[in-house]
C-alpha cells in the first residue's frame, strides 16, 4: 500500500514537471499543446515516464507506463478534440493482432473482447468478409441513455467511456446497445490481477467483476500522442485512427484526409438506419488485397470453431 | 556401422565437447537468472537538418534478449560531430522509457571533411551487463524555405533548397524531391510533393480545404528526406490558409438522452406525475389520521366506548 | 349484521387461530424450498454471476422472467381489486381480499429477482444517489416504490375494518399480542359515519390511483424492453401488451388461489362457482384481449419481414416451438373454450386452465427475453455453447423455487393474520345503501 501511494506521488510530480517542462518548449509541443488547443507547430511529442534513481531500466514494449488521469478528470473529453475511427474492410485478413494488443493492453481475459472480429455475409450471394467491431462510440449513445446511475458517459471528444467503479452491473446498457459492443465480468478473472496501477476508467483497467465495460478508443494512450492498440497492432493497416475536427486519419504508417478517404472509398456506418450516429466508419471491402479464407489461415481450433456457423464455413465444409 | 565409427577421429570429438561446453553455461543460465545471458544493445540514430543552421540528433537504444527486444531507460547516449579526423563531443543525454534520447546541434562552428561532410556518431558506453553500441551518420548540411504567396487569388506554396558550398556561398540542390506535411494529432498528413528545378526551386498550389486550429493557422513542414546526401532536412513555418477547426462539442448539447442532466420535457412529465400520485396518497393518509382524530374526540366525549 | 360477523368469525376461527400438523409440514417445506434458495444465492455472490446460465449475449435470463411474472400478478391483483372495488360488484366480496395480498405479496418478491440480476449488490444505493431520470430502470425504481407504498395503503384501507372487528371480537380467543397489533392497526375506527365516509372516499381514490399506477408501472417495465433497439423488443405495443399479459397472469394465479384456499380453509359457502366463473370470465376477455396483441406484434413482424425481425420469428417457431404453442396458442384458446362453452365451466376445469395460463404467460415472458437476446443484429460468433444459447442453471431454479415458496409462504402467514375473506360487518353498511339508492 506504502509503495502505491510513493508511485502515485511520483507520478503526479512527474505530470507536474512534465507539463512545466512542456510549457517551456517553445514551439508548445508535448502533452500541454495536444491537450489544448490545435495550435501545435509540431507533430505531438511523447511524454514519457522516468525513473529518478537513476538506473537503467529495461521497458517491455508493450508495458509503457500511462498516464491515469482520475475518475473525475475521465469525465471531461480531451479538449478541441473529437475522435473517429475508420475500418478499411478490403485490407482485414483476421490477422487478430488487434484483438491480441487491445487483451493485452486493457488485461482481459481470453473470450471477453472489446474488440470483435466477425465473419459477415450479408446475403446469400453476396461476398463474405471479415469484420472488425470495437464500440462504434455513438454520438447518440443508446447505452448512455439507459444507465440508471450515470456510470457510462459520453464525453466532449465523443468518447464513450465505463466508469466500472460507479457501475452496478444491471446490464441495461449490453440490451441497448444495438452491436453487442459490451462485455460483463462474469467473475473476478485472474487478468485483472496483471495490472497493479491504481483503476482509471480511461485505462479500463483493472477490470471489477460483476461490471460492464467495452472498448475505450484508449484515451490513455491518446493522451500521450499515441493511437490505439488495436490501430499500432494491426499489420495490415486496417485500422485508420484520428480526430475529425481535423479531419485526418492514420493508420500509424499512411495518413489521410479522413473527407477525402471517405469520399474516395465510398466510407459508411455500420447500421446507419438505427440512428446511433456512429463515430466508426467502414469503408466497403471493394479490391480486396486478400481472399477470405486467408483469414483462417493461423487460426488456433477454438477461434476457427467461432465461425463454423457462418454461411461461408457451412458451404465450404468438406 | 563399423564403417561410419572409423570416421570419427578426435579432432571431431574434441569439436563436439567444445561446442557442448559452449552450451552448458548459457543453457544453465537460461533457466537460473537472465542477468546472466549476454544481452545485445542495438542503438540507431536519426538525423534531421532544421532550417535555422542547427541539426537534430536522436537515438533509440533497445536491448535485444531471448529474442525480445526492451526499451533501455535512463541510460546515458554520448553524441560526438567529427570532420573526419577529429572527434568532438557535441553533447549527452538519457534516454527516456521509449529508449529515446536527443539534441539538437548548431552547426554554425561545425566544420566537414573534404567533400564538407560531417560525420555524426551516437554512443553507448558498456555499463554493467549492457555492452557498448554505438550508430553514425554522414551527412552534408542543407537548407530548405518555404515561402506563400498569394498570385491571383491563388495560394502557391514556393520551396527553394540550398547548400553551402566549400567556399561558403549558398549554391542551390537541384533536382530533389520534398514533400510537404501538416502535422496533425499523431502524423504528418502529406498534402504534396515537389520535385525542385534546375535552379531548386518548386511550387504547388495549396490545398483550399484543410483545417487549420482555431484561428486557420497551418503549420507547414517540408522535407527531404532520407537523400544520399543530405539525409533528412526540413523547415517549418506556420501560415494563416487553413479552415478555423470547428469545435463540434465547444458548448456540447446539454439537454439529451445521454446527457447528465435530462430533457426538460422529461422532468417536467416526471414531476407531473409524481405530483398527481403522491397528492392523492397524502389525501388518504389523511383520511386516516382523520378516522383516528375523529375517534378520539368521541372517546373524549363519552369515555365509555 | 351483528350475528352475521359473530358466524363469519366462528367459521374463520380455525384458519386464525391455530396451525395444523399439515400447515407445519406446508411452512417447513416452504422454509426448505428457502433455504436451497439462499444457498444457491450464496453460491452466485461468492463465485460470481457466472455460476447462472447468463453470459454475454443472453445477459437477462429467467430472473428478469420471473421479475416481470411477479410483477405482472402484482398489477393484476392491484387492476382487479381496484376495478372490482369501484364496480361495487357485489360478488367481489369473498375474493378481493385475495386479489389484494397477490399484489402486495407478489410487489415485494418481484423486484428481488431484479436484484439478483444485478451484478454488484453492494452498489445498490447509486440507484438513489446517482440516478439519471433518462434511464427506465430509474423510472422502474421510481414507479415500483409509488406502487408498493400505494398499494400497501390500499390494502391497508380495506383491512381497516376487519382489524376493528378482530379487535373487538371475544368470540375466538387470540393471544395477546396479536390483539394489541389489531388495537393499534384499526386506529380506533368504530364504523361512525363520519369514519366510514372517510373510508370509503380514501378507499375509492386509492382503488382508482391503484389502477392508473398499475398500469403506468407495468408500461414501464415494458419500455425497459422496448426502448432499446433489439428486434423483437422495439414495438410500440409492447406498453399495452404487457399490462393486459400482466392482468391475464394474474386473473389466472387468482383462481388458482380461490381454488386452494376454497379446499385448504373450507370456504365452499362463501367462495362458490359463480366466482370461478365470474373471474374466468374476466380470464376470458383478457385472453381474448392477449390472444389479440401477441398476434398483431407477431404478424407485423413476420409480415414486413425485416432482416432481424425474420431471423427471431424463425427461431421462435423451430428452437422455441413448443414453448410459442403452449404460450401463444394453448394459452390463448383453452381458456376461450373452457370458460366460453358453459358445459365446460367446472371449478376443476377452469382451475385447470388457470394453471395451464400460468405456465403459458411464464413461458410468454421467456419467449419475450430470452430469443431475442439470442439473435442479436450482428450475429453471436462463438465457439463456447453457453455463450450461443441460454439454459438456467440449478442456482436460477432455486432461487425461483425461492421466490414461489416466499409467495407462498407470505400468502400462508398473511391469511394467518386477516382473514382470507372479508368477515367485517361494518364492510357492508354505507355501500349496500348506497347501491340500493342507484338500484
Amino acid at each position: 500500500m506504502k509503495e502505491q501511494s510513493k508511485n502515485k506521488s511520483t507520478r503526479r510530480e512527474f505530470l507536474k514537471q512534465g507539463l512545466v517542462a512542456g510549457a517551456g518548449i517553445a514551439a508548445g509541443t508535448g502533452l500541454i499543446s495536444s491537450l489544448l488547443d490545435a495550435r501545435t507547430s509540431e507533430s505531438v511529442e511523447k511524454v514519457k515516464v522516468m525513473t529518478t534513481d537513476g538506473q537503467i531500466r529495461e521497458v517491455d514494449k508493450a508495458q509503457l507506463k500511462l498516464p491515469r488521469v482520475s475518475r473525475e478528470e475521465s469525465h471531461y473529453g480531451i479538449p478541441g478534440r473529437k475522435f473517429v475511427m475508420v475500418i478499411d474492410l478490403a485490407k482485414c485478413k483476421n490477422a487478430r493482432k488487434c484483438v491480441e494488443a487491445c487483451q493485452k493492453g486493457h488485461h482481459l481475459p481470453k473470450g471477453q473482447e472489446f474488440m470483435k472480429i466477425y465473419l459477415l455475409q450479408d446475403s446469400d450471394k453476396t461476398s463474405p468478409y471479415w469484420f472488425p467491431k470495437p464500440c462504434f462510440h455513438c454520438d447518440n449513445p443508446l447505452c448512455v441513455s439507459v444507465c440508471p446511475v450515470g456510470a457510462t458517459y459520453k464525453r466532449s471528444d465523443g468518447i464513450v467511456l465505463v466508469d466500472n467503479e460507479r457501475c452496478i452491473g444491471c446490464k441495461f446498457c449490453m440490451t441497448g446497445c444495438p452491436y453487442s459492443t459490451r462485455v460483463f465480468a462474469w467473475k473476478h478473472y485472474p487478468e485483472f490481477d496483471e495490472d497493479k496501477e491504481p483503476y482509471s476508467p480511461e485505462a479500463g483497467s483493472p477490470g471489477k467483476e460483476g461490471t460492464v465495460s467495452k472498448c475505450d478508443f484508449c484515451p490513455d494512450l491518446i493522451r500521450v500522442g499515441k493511437v490505439p492498440y488495436c490501430v499500432s497492432a494491426c499489420p495490415m493497416g486496417v485500422i485508420y485512427f484520428g480526430d475529425i475536427d481535423e479531419d485526418t486519419v492514420t493508420n500509424g504508417t499512411d495518413t489521410f484526409q479522413f473527407s477525402q478517404l471517405i469520399k474516395d472509398r465510398a466510407g459508411y456506418r455500420y447500421l446507419e438506419n438505427l440512428g446511433t450516429r456512429p463515430c466508426v466508419y467502414y469503408l466497403p471491402p471493394v479490391d480486396r488485397q486478400y481472399d477470405v479464407s486467408l483469414g483462417f489461415g493461423d487460426l488456433n481450433e477454438e477461434i476457427k470453431n467461432r465461425y463454423n456457423e457462418t454461411p461461408y464455413v457451412k458451404k465450404h465444409k468438406p | 556401422m563399423i564403417h561410419m565409427k572409423k570416421h570419427i577421429s578426435p579432432y571431431r570429438i574434441s569439436v563436439v565437447l567444445l561446442f557442448s561446453l559452449a552450451f552448458v553455461p548459457d543453457s544453465f543460465s537460461e533457466k537460473t537468472t537472465d542477468s546472466l545471458t549476454v544481452p545485445e544493445t542495438r542503438l540507431s540514430l536519426n538525423y534531421v537538418c532544421n532550417a535555422n543552421d542547427s541539426v537534430t540528433l536522436s537515438a533509440t537504444l533497445s536491448v535485444k534478449r531471448d529474442m525480445t527486444i526492451k526499451y533501455l531507460e535512463n541510460a546515458s547516449l554520448f553524441f560526438y560531430t567529427s570532420d573526419g579526423l577529429n572527434k568532438r563531443l557535441a553533447g549527452q543525454a538519457k534516454t527516456d522509457s521509449e529508449g529515446n534520447s536527443k539534441i539538437t546541434i548548431s552547426l554554425s562552428n561545425l566544420t566537414g571533411d573534404q567533400e564538407d561532410i560531417i560525420h555524426y556518431t551516437v554512443e553507448f558506453r558498456a555499463t554493467g551487463i549492457y555492452p557498448a553500441a554505438t550508430a553514425e551518420f554522414n551527412a552534408k548540411p542543407a537548407s530548405l524555405k518555404q515561402s506563400f504567396i498569394m498570385e491571383d487569388s491563388l495560394r502557391v506554396l514556393r520551396i527553394s533548397a540550398t547548400e553551402k558550398s566549400t567556399t561558403g556561398k549558398e549554391i542551390p540542390v537541384p533536382q530533389v524531391t520534398v514533400n510537404i506535411y501538416i502535422p496533425r494529432l499523431f502524423s504528418l498528413l502529406k498534402i504534396g510533393e515537389i520535385t525542385l528545378d534546375d535552379l531548386g526551386v518548386g511550387t504547388m498550389e495549396f490545398p483550399k480545404e484543410l483545417i487549420g486550429d482555431s484561428l486557420g493557422n497551418l503549420t507547414v513542414i517540408s522535407k527531404i528526406e532520407e537523400h544520399d546526401r543530405f539525409g533528412t532536412v526540413q523547415v517549418m513555418n506556420s501560415i494563416n490558409w487553413g479552415i478555423p477547426k470547428h469545435y463540434i462539442y465547444a458548448e456540447g448539447p446539454s439537454r439529451e438522452l445521454w446527457t447528465p442532466i435530462a430533457p426538460l420535457w422529461m422532468i417536467i412529465t416526471l414531476v407531473i406525475l409524481l405530483v398527481g400520485v403522491w397528492a392523492h396518497y397524502i389525501y388518504a393518509i389523511y383520511e386516516l389520521v382523520m378516522i383516528k382524530r375523529h375517534n378520539k374526540k368521541r372517546e373524549a366525549i363519552s369515555p365509555t366506548v | 349484521m351483528e350475528s352475521d360477523k359473530n358466524i363469519l368469525l366462528k367459521e374463520f376461527a380455525p384458519q386464525l387461530n391455530r396451525t395444523g400438523p399439515w400447515g407445519y409440514a406446508w411452512i417447513s417445506f416452504l422454509l426448505a424450498v428457502i433455504c436451497l434458495g439462499i444457498v444457491a444465492f450464496f453460491f452466485q455472490v461468492l463465485r460470481g454471476h457466472e455460476v447462472t446460465g447468463m453470459r454475454d449475449n443472453v445477459v437477462w435470463g429467467i430472473y428478469i422472467v420471473n421479475f416481470i411474472f411477479f410483477m405482472g400478478i402484482s398489477y393484476a391483483g392491484a387492476l382487479i381489486s381496484g376495478t372490482l372495488h369501484l364496480f361495487r360488484s357485489s360478488w367481489r366480496k369473498p375474493i378481493i381480499r385475495m386479489a389484494e395480498f397477490i399484489t402486495i405479496i407478489s410487489l415485494l418478491i418481484g423486484p428481488c429477482f431484479i436484484l439478483l440480476c444485478i451484478g454488484r449488490l453492494d452498489k445498490l444505493p447509486y440507484l438513489a444517489i446517482f440516478g439519471r431520470i433518462q434511464s427506465p430502470i430509474t423510472w422502474d425504481v421510481i414507479a415500483i416504490s409509488t406502487d408498493i407504498f400505494g398499494c400497501l395503503i390500499f390494502l391497508y384501507l380495506a383491512v381497516l375494518r376487519d382489524l376493528a372487528t378482530l379487535r373487538d371480537d371475544d368470540i375466538i380467543k387470540l393471544s395477546k399480542w396479536r390483539k394489541k397489533l389489531y388495537k393499534i392497526l384499526a386506529l380506533g375506527y368504530t364504523g361512525t359515519p363520519e369514519q366510514q365516509l372517510r373510508l370509503n372516499r380514501a378507499t375509492d381514490v386509492m382503488a382508482a390511483m391503484i389502477i392508473a399506477i398499475a398500469i403506468i408501472v407495468y408500461s414501464v417495465l415494458a419500455w425497459i424492453f422496448s426502448v432499446t433497439l433489439q428486434p423483437g423488443w422495439h414495438s410500440t405495443i409492447f406498453g399495452p401488451y404487457f399490462v393486459i399479459a400482466a392482468v391475464y397472469s394474474g386473473s389466472a394465479v387468482l383462481i388458482l388461489s380461490m381454488w386452494l384456499f376454497r379446499k385448504i380453509y373450507h370456504l365452499e359457502n362463501y367462495i362458490t362457482k359463480k366466482h370461478f366463473v365470474s373471474v374466468g370470465v374476466i380470464m376470458l376477455v383478457l385472453a381474448a384481449f392477449y390472444g389479440y396483441f401477441t398476434f398483431s406484434d407477431y404478424l407485423t413482424k413476420w409480415y414486413g419481414s425485416e432482416k432481424n425481425d425474420e431471423l427471431l420469428i424463425r427461431l421462435l417457431f423451430n428452437e422455441y416451438y413448443w414453448y410459442f404453442i403452449i404460450s401463444n396458442y394453448i394459452g390463448v384458446l383453452l381458456p376461450l373454450i373452457v370458460v366460453g362453452i358453459p358445459k365446460l365451466r367446472t371449478i376443476t376445469n377452469i382451475t385447470i386452465t388457470s394453471v395451464v395460463v400460468i405456465i403459458a404467460l411464464w413461458l410468454n415472458r421467456y419467449l419475450i427475453v430470452v430469443p431475442t437476446l439470442e439473435s442479436p443484429y450482428l450475429p453471436i460468433q462463438d465457439s463456447r455453447p453457453e455463450w450461443l444459447n441460454y439454459g438456467a442453471t440449478w442456482i436460477e431454479w432455486s432461487l425461483t423455487a425461492a421466490g414461489v415458496a416466499v409467495f407462498s409462504l407470505l400468502f400462508t402467514l398473511a391469511s394467518k393474520l386477516i382473514p382470507i375473506v372479508p368477515i367485517s360487518g361494518f364492510h357492508h353498511d354505507l355501500e349496500d345503501k348506497k347501491e340500493g339508492i342507484s338500484a
